[in-house]
């Protein structure tokens, strides 16, 4: 009997010095994990989802997915040009000016895009007296807001570029759009590119406020649908997928981007 | 068109019950989100086994899928799903603390990760303790790398709090919308608002920024 306790005491000891205590840890936690979801989830109720609508109304999803990228990329492309401008009249040394555009983009920056739409939609017409479709005012407070981000990157990037880089091209005596075009932007540019994705994905997601105008992105395409079909559960599970798959998609062709413009050395 | 001062005032008080409503969201998921997130942390970091898997599913998603869609999700799909009564309120905390819980990961993971290897090889050499060498050595260092980034994941949490007016969440920016439906004044109240939240946030944002020089400055 003590024979049998000491042999399998051993084996014991054999066991506990072989474990591998990440893999364990990594275990036991998932496990728990896993069976806190399990006991949680009513899994009668999700085995009456019925994902066959999203066959029937894979159309408008599509079409809202589209609005959804065609939204971003405008808010994107007219908010970088206007934040490289930005970006460079802040290395003039005019200091109103200069206050004036810290002030801009501090104030786009700081505040909520909740506000900042509601703002433009419901504030501003009050004021200028031209009243904005949602469409127009969804797009114009992503561009403003991403107006501000990037004028921020485009600031860093601009700074990124070597000294050297300057001096040479003044040396040269190249005029100031030379100096500006073909040399310092196109490097800041690529500089510019992983926080540029990063803002993408960033603003891809928020785009998804759009939807509480009615702008006819892919929020607005999905609350359509779940209201009219009585079915949310499966409506918002597939355009939550169709997000991530927007956002990977982009996060791909981004680190493509980055890869094939770096510079040789 | 005049800026009518005297709206704002009048209604001072719903608007300030709406910035204690989003300070109990922010602080409330902030908690919640932090425990998420260390565990999370903890999976990515063991990088192997079942929680591991679990931690990188959970990140990635909550990263790719709009906070939009993960608090409408939660608040038509949770009380069905989980056979609950969900409040607005509490399907924005949860929704909000996911989603903190898994910028949360990737931002203590960095934090670990930017300590040099050097150093916990060192307390090893030296014969110190893996839990003090945490303890002691690393943990320390990580901590003050995250400070600029948990900063700014908190000035996020304070926007994204404002989604949670859509569900109805009597924050700030559903309290301006009552406000302002009834007198018509969108303008004033939205830019009053819209100050509040700039009154939040900036001091966060401009003591991240100054930290994170001040960190550069200290590693070269």
């Amino acid at each position: 009997m003590a024979n049998t306790g000491s042999a399998s005491s051993a084996v014991f000891a054999r066991v506990w010095r072989r474990l591998d205590w990440t893999s364990a840890i990594s275990f036991v936690a998932g496990l728990a994990i896993v069976y806190g979801i399990y006991a949680t989830v009513e899994w009668k109720f999700v085995a009456t989802l019925d994902f066959h609508i999203l066959i029937e109304y894979w159309q408008p999803l599509l079409r809202g997915a589209i609005v959804t990228l065609l939204i971003t990329g405008a808010a994107l492309v007219v908010g970088l040009s206007v934040g490289v401008i930005i970006a460079i009249l802040l290395q003039l040394p005019i200091g109103p000016l200069r206050w004036l555009i810290v002030a801009y983009v501090e104030l786009w920056r700081n505040t909520p895009l909740i506000v900042q739409l509601f703002w433009v939609h419901f504030g501003l017409p009050v004021i200028t007296g031209i009243s904005t479709t949602a469409l127009e005012s969804g797009c114009l407070a992503l561009t403003l807001q991403s107006s501000a981000y990037l004028a921020d990157i485009a600031r860093a990037g601009i700074q990124a570029v070597p000294r050297g880089q300057w001096q040479a091209a003044r040396a040269l005596g190249l005029p100031t759009w030379s100096l500006w075009l073909e040399i310092i932007l196109p490097q800041a540019l690529k500089i510019m590119i992983p926080p540029f994705a990063n803002l993408a994905l960033s603003f891809l997601n928020g785009s998804a406020l759009l939807g509480l105008l009615q702008v006819g992105e892919l929020m607005t395409v999905a609350t359509k649908i779940s209201d009219y079909t009585f079915k949310p559960i499966e409506i918002m599970t597939a355009v939550g997928a169709l997000y991530l798959l927007l956002n990977l998609m982009v996060g791909r062709l981004a680190r493509w981007l980055e890869i094939a413009t770096r510079i040789p050395r | 068109m005049h800026f009518d001062t005297n709206t704002i005032i009048r209604h001072l008080p719903e608007l300030l019950r709406g910035v204690q409503l989003t300070l109990i969201l922010v602080l409330v998921s902030l908690a919640i989100g932090t425990v998420l997130g260390l565990v999370a942390c903890l999976g990515k970091l063991l990088e192997r086994g079942l929680l591991y898997w679990i931690a990188s599913v959970y990140v990635t998603v909550m990263r790719g899928i709009p906070e939009m869609v993960v608090m409408f999700w939660i608040y038509y799909c949770g009380p069905l799903i989980l056979n609950t009564r969900l409040s607005s309120f509490s399907a924005a905390i949860v929704s909000m603390s996911l989603y903190a819980g898994a910028l949360l990961a990737e931002i203590f993971r960095a934090g670990i990760l930017a300590v040099p290897r050097g150093q916990g090889e060192a307390a090893r050499a030296l014969g110190v303790h893996e839990f003090w060498a945490w303890v002691d050595v690393i943990l320390p260092q990580a901590l003050r790398m995250m400070i600029p980034a948990f900063i700014g994941l908190v000035t996020l949490v304070v926007k994204i709090s404002g989604l949670a007016s859509a569900i109805g969440v009597g924050e700030l920016v559903y309290e301006a919308s009552i406000v302002s439906g009834q007198t018509y004044r969108y303008f004033e109240l939205f830019t009053a608002v819209g100050i509040f939240y700039f009154m939040l946030i900036f001091p966060l944002s401009l003591f991240a920024q100054r930290y994170e020089r001040k960190l550069v400055r200290k590693t070269r």
